[in-house]
Formats: C-alpha cells, sequence, structure tokens
C-alpha cells in the first residue's frame, strides 16, 4: 500500500482577497517584465507558443492566456515512487511528507568531532535517515570534501540511491546530461530505461536565481525532466530584502513568477509533468547579510508560499535548514516552530527537515535522530482530533458517573493505541528517575540510538552487485564531467 | 545656507545614507567654497566610521550601511574630482579588483563589500560575477591593482579561487598582488590552502582585511 500522508492546510495567513493580489502583481510581473532564460532553446519554445520573447536580452515574457494554459496541465496530484510498494507515496495539494538534508559541507558525526564531510558519510548518513519512520523522501544530505565537485551530483546519485527505499531527490549540476545519466544508474536497479521513465525512483530540482532568471542549466534539467518523466521541484531560493523585494508579500511575488515560468516550461515541453512548486528562501538577516533558515519571518514566508502554490492547485515543497550549530535549546525551538508552522500550513513536503544546521552547512548524525522525534510530534498534531459519537464517549462518561477513572475500558485502550505518540527519546521521568536512569539529555540520547542504528544497518537495500554497479558508472560518469570542464577550460 | 550648515548636513547625509540627496549637496558645498579635502577627512570619513560601529553595534543594518556607502562613494567622487582640478593627488587607499568567480552568480556579498571598500576610498574595479581567471588576471595587470578580491558562494566554484591564483603564478605576477577571498563556505581553512593572503567572514572585516593588506 502507498502512503497517504496527514493532511495540513488549517493554518492561514492570507486570505482569498490577499491570494488574488499576488496573482494579479505577479501576472503584471511575467506579461511585462518578464523572465530572463538563459537557455536559447527554452526562449524558442516559448515563442513556439507565442510568447513574447527578446532574443537579445534573452528575456521571455508570459501572458495570462499561456500562463493558464501552461498551468492547465500541470497535475495537482501524483505517485511518487520509493523502491517498495509501501514506500510510494500520494502527493497532492494537501497531504504533508518529509524530505531528508541536502548538500551540507561538513558533518557533526557521532564522536563529537566537526569536520568536513567524506563520501562515507554520505552513506552513513542516507542509512540513518532510511530508518526514520517520520523521513519520505531522501536527499544527498551532504557533498562530500574528498571528491571534486563539478559532476559531483553523479556519485552523490551511487552514494544515496542504493541505501534508501525512499524516492531519491536529485539534481544535476551539468544540465540534461546529468539527468540521462542518472536515469541510466537508476535503469541498473528497476531493468530498464524505459522502467524509470515509467515508475521513475528518482526526481530533480532546480534552483533559479532571484531576481526573475532561468539560468542554462536550470533550463536544460526542466526540459530533459519533461522528456523523460521525471517529476521535478521547481525551486527558488530567495533572500527578502537581498534578492527579492523585503516585504513578504513581494518576495512571494517574485517567487511565484519565477517559478510559474519554470512550470509553464515543463508543461509545455510535456502536458501533465509532474512540478512541485519549491522553496528555500530564507531571511537575510541584516545584521550580516547570511542567509536565516530558522527566522520567524522565513516560516512565515514558507505558510505563505504554501498558500500562493496551493491557490493554482500545485503542490507545495517549503521548509529549509535552521540556523543552530548544535543539537541545543536553539535548534529544538528553530526545529519545532518551523516544522509545526509548515505542516499545519500544508507545506506537502517539508524539505531539509532531518539533521540540517548551520545555515545548510552542516549535517549532524544527531539531530538527525531528533528531527525525526519534533516530526513526529508534529504529526500527531496534524492528525487532530477524532470528533464522533465513539470520540465523545456519553455513554462511558454515563457509565462511570461521578469519581472514578477511564483506565479499564477497551476503548481507552484502543484509542490511545490509535492517537497517541510515543515519544522515544523524549524524556517525561521524574527527576530521581531520570538521575537513576544515568541523567542523559536528549542529545546523548539520540547519539546512542544513532550509533546503534548505524551498527544494524551498514548494507545497501538493492543487491551489493547492483550498488557496485552503479558506483562504477557514477566515477566514470564523473570522470568524463571532469575531463568535460577541462577541456571547456581550454587546459 | 552657511558654510557649517553644509558641512554638518554632508556629515548627516552620509550617516542617514540619503544617497539621492548626496550630489546635489557635494556640489552645493563646492560652489559655496567647503575645501574638499577638509570635507573628507573632517565629515565624511567621521560619518562613515559611525555608520561602521552602528553597524557593528546592530543599531544599523544593511540596507542602512549599504545606502551610507553609496552616499560616501557619492560625495567622494565629486570632492576627490574638485581635488584633482587643483593638482592635487589625494592618495587612494589602494586598488582593488573585486569580483565572483566563474560558474558563481552570487552577486549581493560581492556588491556589499564593493561598496564599503569605495566608501572607505579605494579605487574599486568591480568586474561582475561568473568572472574567469583571464578576465580578473587583466584587469588586475591593466589597472595595477593591488588587491584582488574573488567572491564564491558556491561550494562547487570554490575551487575556481585556487584556479586563479595558480593562473596568477603561471603568469609570473603572484607576487605583484595580494589576493584576499571570501563566500559563504569560504573558511580561513580554504584561504591557507589556496595561499591567498587572506579571508575575512564578513563585509565590515573585509574592508579591515584590505587596509591590513595595504600596509603590508
Amino acid at each position: 500500500m502507498p502512503i497517504r500522508g496527514l493532511k495540513g492546510g488549517m493554518l492561514k495567513f492570507l486570505s482569498e482577497g490577499d491570494l488574488k493580489a499576488i496573482h494579479i502583481a505577479t501576472v503584471e510581473i511575467l506579461s511585462e517584465i518578464g523572465v530572463k532564460m538563459e537557455y536559447e532553446p527554452a526562449l524558442e519554445i516559448f515563442k513556439d507558443f507565442g510568447a513574447e520573447v527578446d532574443f537579445k536580452n534573452k528575456i521571455v515574457k508570459i501572458g495570462e492566456d499561456l500562463l493558464r494554459k501552461g498551468l492547465s496541465s500541470a497535475p495537482s496530484a501524483f505517485t511518487l515512487h520509493g523502491k517498495t510498494e509501501d514506500t510510494d507515496i500520494k502527493v497532492d495539494p494537501e497531504r504533508v511528507y518529509t524530505i531528508g538534508g541536502s548538500s551540507a559541507l561538513n558533518v557533526f558525526d557521532l564522536d563529537g568531532n566537526y569536520r568536513p564531510a567524506v563520501f562515507d558519510d554520505l552513506i552513513k548518513l542516507t542509512l540513518l535517515q532510511n530508518k526514520m519512520e517520520n523521513l519520505h523522501i531522501m536527499h544527498a544530505i551532504v557533498i562530500p570534501s574528498d571528491i571534486e565537485e563539478y559532476g559531483v551530483d553523479r556519485l552523490l546519485f551511487a552514494g544515496t540511491f542504493p541505501y534508501t527505499s525512499r524516492n531519491y531527490y536529485s539534481q544535476s549540476q551539468t544540465g540534461a546530461d546529468g539527468v540521462g545519466e542518472q536515469l541510466k544508474m537508476a535503469a541498473v536497479f528497476q531493468g530498464s530505461e524505459d522502467a524509470v521513465r515509467k515508475n521513475p525512483m528518482f526526481t530533480e530540482v532546480v534552483c533559479m536565481v532571484s531576481p526573475l532568471k532561468h539560468e542554462k542549466v536550470n533550463s536544460e534539467v526542466i526540459i530533459e525532466c519533461a522528456k523523460n518523466n521525471i517529476p521535478v521541484y521547481i525551486e527558488v531560493d530567495a533572500m527578502p530584502g537581498g534578492t527579492t523585494p523585503a516585504p513578504i508579500a513581494g518576495c512571494l511575488v517574485e517567487q511565484n513568477a519565477n517559478i510559474l515560468a519554470g512550470i509553464v516550461l515543463a508543461q509545455l515541453i510535456k502536458p501533465g509533468t509532474s512540478c512541485i512548486y519549491s522553496i528555500a528562501s530564507g531571511l537575510m538577516d541584516m545584521t550580516s547579510g547570511g542567509y536565516s533558515g530558522a527566522a520567524p519571518e522565513t516560516n512565515l514566508l514558507h505558510c505563505c508560499t504554501a498558500q500562493v502554490a496551493h491557490y493554482y492547485n500545485l503542490p507545495f515543497q517549503g521548509g529549509t535548514g535552521i540556523d543552530a550549530k548544535i543539537s541545543d535549546a536553539q535548534a529544538g525551538y528553530e526545529r519545532a516552530l518551523q516544522v509545526l508552522s509548515n505542516a499545519l500550513a500544508g507545506t506537502n513536503f517539508i524539505h531539509l527537515s532531518f539533521g540540517m544546521m548551520e545555515m545548510m552547512m552542516l549535517a549532524s548524525y544527531e539531530q538527525v535522530v531528533i528531527d525525526n522525534e519534533i516530526m513526529g510530534a508534529t504529526y500527531r498534531m496534524l492528525k487532530g482530533v477524532e470528533v464522533n459519537d465513539s470520540a465523545l464517549s456519553v455513554d462511558l462518561l454515563r457509565k462511570t458517573g461521578h469519581g472514578g477513572h477511564f483506565l479499564n475500558y477497551k476503548e481507552t485502550a484502543e484509542y490511545v493505541r490509535r492517537n497517541n505518540w510515543i515519544p522515544k527519546i523524549t524524556n517525561r521521568d521524574s527527576w530521581s528517575t531520570w538521575q537513576a536512569m544515568g541523567a542523559k539529555s536528549m542529545r546523548e540520547l539520540a547519539n546512542e540510538e544513532a550509533k546503534r542504528i548505524l551498527q544494524e544497518n551498514t548494507e545497501p537495500v538493492i543487491s551489493k552487485e547492483q550498488t557496485e554497479e552503479i558506483l562504477k558508472m557514477a566515477k566514470s560518469y564523473h570522470k568524463q564531467a571532469q575531463e568535460r570542464l577541462r577541456k571547456q577550460e581550454g587546459k | 545656507m552657511a558654510i557649517e550648515e553644509i558641512k554638518k548636513e554632508l556629515y548627516n547625509n552620509v550617516l542617514s545614507g540619503d544617497f539621492e540627496l548626496t550630489k546635489e549637496l557635494a556640489l552645493k558645498a563646492i560652489s559655496e567654497g567647503v575645501n574638499p579635502l577638509e570635507a573628507i577627512n573632517s565629515y565624511l570619513v567621521p560619518a562613515i566610521e559611525l555608520v561602521g560601529e552602528k553597524f557593528g553595534r546592530k543599531e544599523y543594518f544593511l540596507p542602512d550601511l549599504m545606502r551610507s556607502a553609496n552616499a560616501m562613494k557619492s560625495a567622494l567622487d565629486i570632492f576627490e574630482t574638485e581635488i584633482h582640478k587643483s593638482g592635487i593627488e589625494r592618495k587612494s587607499q589602494g586598488k582593488i579588483v573585486i569580483g565572483t568567480v566563474k560558474g558563481d552568480i552570487h552577486e549581493i556579498g560581492k556588491s556589499i563589500v564593493a561598496a564599503l571598500l569605495s566608501a572607505k576610498g579605494f579605487d574599486v574595479i568591480d568586474v561582475g560575477i561568473d568572472v574567469c581567471s583571464d578576465i580578473f588576471i587583466n584587469k588586475v595587470i591593466e589597472k595595477k591593482a593591488d588587491i584582488l578580491a574573488m567572491s564564491a558562494l558556491l561550494p562547487i566554484t570554490m575551487p575556481y579561487q585556487a584556479a586563479v591564483i595558480e593562473e596568477l603564478k603561471k603568469r609570473g605576477i603572484r607576487d605583484k598582488v595580494k589576493v584576499m577571498v571570501g563566500g559563504a563556505p569560504v573558511t580561513q581553512e580554504h584561504a591557507d590552502k589556496i595561499g591567498a593572503d587572506g579571508y575575512a567572514d564578513n563585509a565590515v572585516d573585509a574592508v579591515k582585511l584590505a587596509e591590513s593588506l595595504m600596509k603590508q
């Protein structure tokens, strides 16, 4: 059975009137200012569909009719495939899922060291995250420092895809070629390239530039995904006040114009391409210029963006890393506020919600386990409250009368089992019991749990032969990418 | 307007960052006979220094800093032209070629640093974003720059800072120019590894770094 996630969307900051105003402003931006697209074939496609294209300045102006046409074929519901049927997820604009960490440069390891990530961390952190029951989509959580950067996505694929049962959230740094090579690697497990195209077990993400710019590699990847039926997260990473206007409303308009232009491109290439309206935007900290993923303003922005995406009936990816350096009180409050507000706002994919700290620079083994706990509590709240005759319990109240208790009833036992969340590393003991049990902090418990999981889980979820074959291919693709880069640079 | 009042307004203009009004104010100061060198040293410089302090104390935020830097730059341009006309050369703090490296289109951090450097009286040549080593190096040679400043915001583009340094060595001019590097993923360790002369964690420190590199 596929997973059908809990539904969010009860938290709304914007009125219907606000959303209409954001839409109208977006149409003005798209039709009068347009979006810069560096990739010539993307410009050609828009021209073929009647958009006003300035080839000299590479600007596409998208009128409301073309915008509507593009959006009309973008699906609101689809399936993202895991490696087993019970890891498939049913996506729509209501259900709330999570995505693991991405692209950190450093790790905080289980021996308490802060150090550059290596390839082995990628595998271990993937194995660890794969055991987190509240995680639905796997990303490559680190960029290993022991690999040459250009074309690294091929090796990220080899270090993540074989070690997770979840749908793999991939990326291509080099453009269309990366998508094609990843498709070939997925085919090692899925049997053939056509099998991958039919039920892709990975997706791609493209990150647009704010304000209003699509780089060559962005458009290339969108087009290649559309052609091969690979779902694509079309993402903007805005910094309000820096790369977009400072007001949240103005940021929403920029994000919207930028993302919708990408979604329309995918739809013009192949109507029905699964697109996820995505952001990893974060407040620009005006005391430093830095990125803050955990600022309350960032949470507000993400909640509001969920509403904007849902206005177009599109699934939405929001959420981002937190700013704390270590799993302390700051980490706890930042993560809790972030995932709770996003879940309640109906963010369909709460992205980077496991282990990501220090403004996306750091992946912490301990925080992966803690975040799973916070997500568990959040899901319990999302589940909400049953109200029906059985839950209203009038007959039980009558039976019990005045005084007494409800612990003897079968109904109590069943309700508790069905509804209550049982924490794993949250302590609810008295001081004396807690002392007697070693007075361990949540961080210590998370550390022990992570060590236990990694001791018990060392093998990929696909066969060793397939894992090795994929790694071999990845190394070869990476080498070829490096050679192409050197040739480009004329060395 | 009395001369004293104009000087005070110049000071306040840099402090408030109303750079849209600076040019007019500076021209007026000149027509009223304000000594340009005195205006710079006694009014503009103290004002921009106070702005820096306020930023450090989190009383001023980045937009305030940028706007004040713009005001400072506008006023400096006008007063320095005037000084130049009178045949005196006001010594530049130093010449800096600055840009974001090839493959990287992140602009803001680099532009903040460029604005603050200009405000401090550096002669800043901003070569933009996605800049290849040839452009960096040719500009350094052409302008006889004292410092080359490179920004990289992506882990994938950080190695290009090293590539440019290698190219400087190949062309035999590594010792002719100081190299400073910055950007979110960049660290002192990276700077040391690639043989840069300095690294700064933020824009204000980048200016201090540039000043100290000029003294070396």
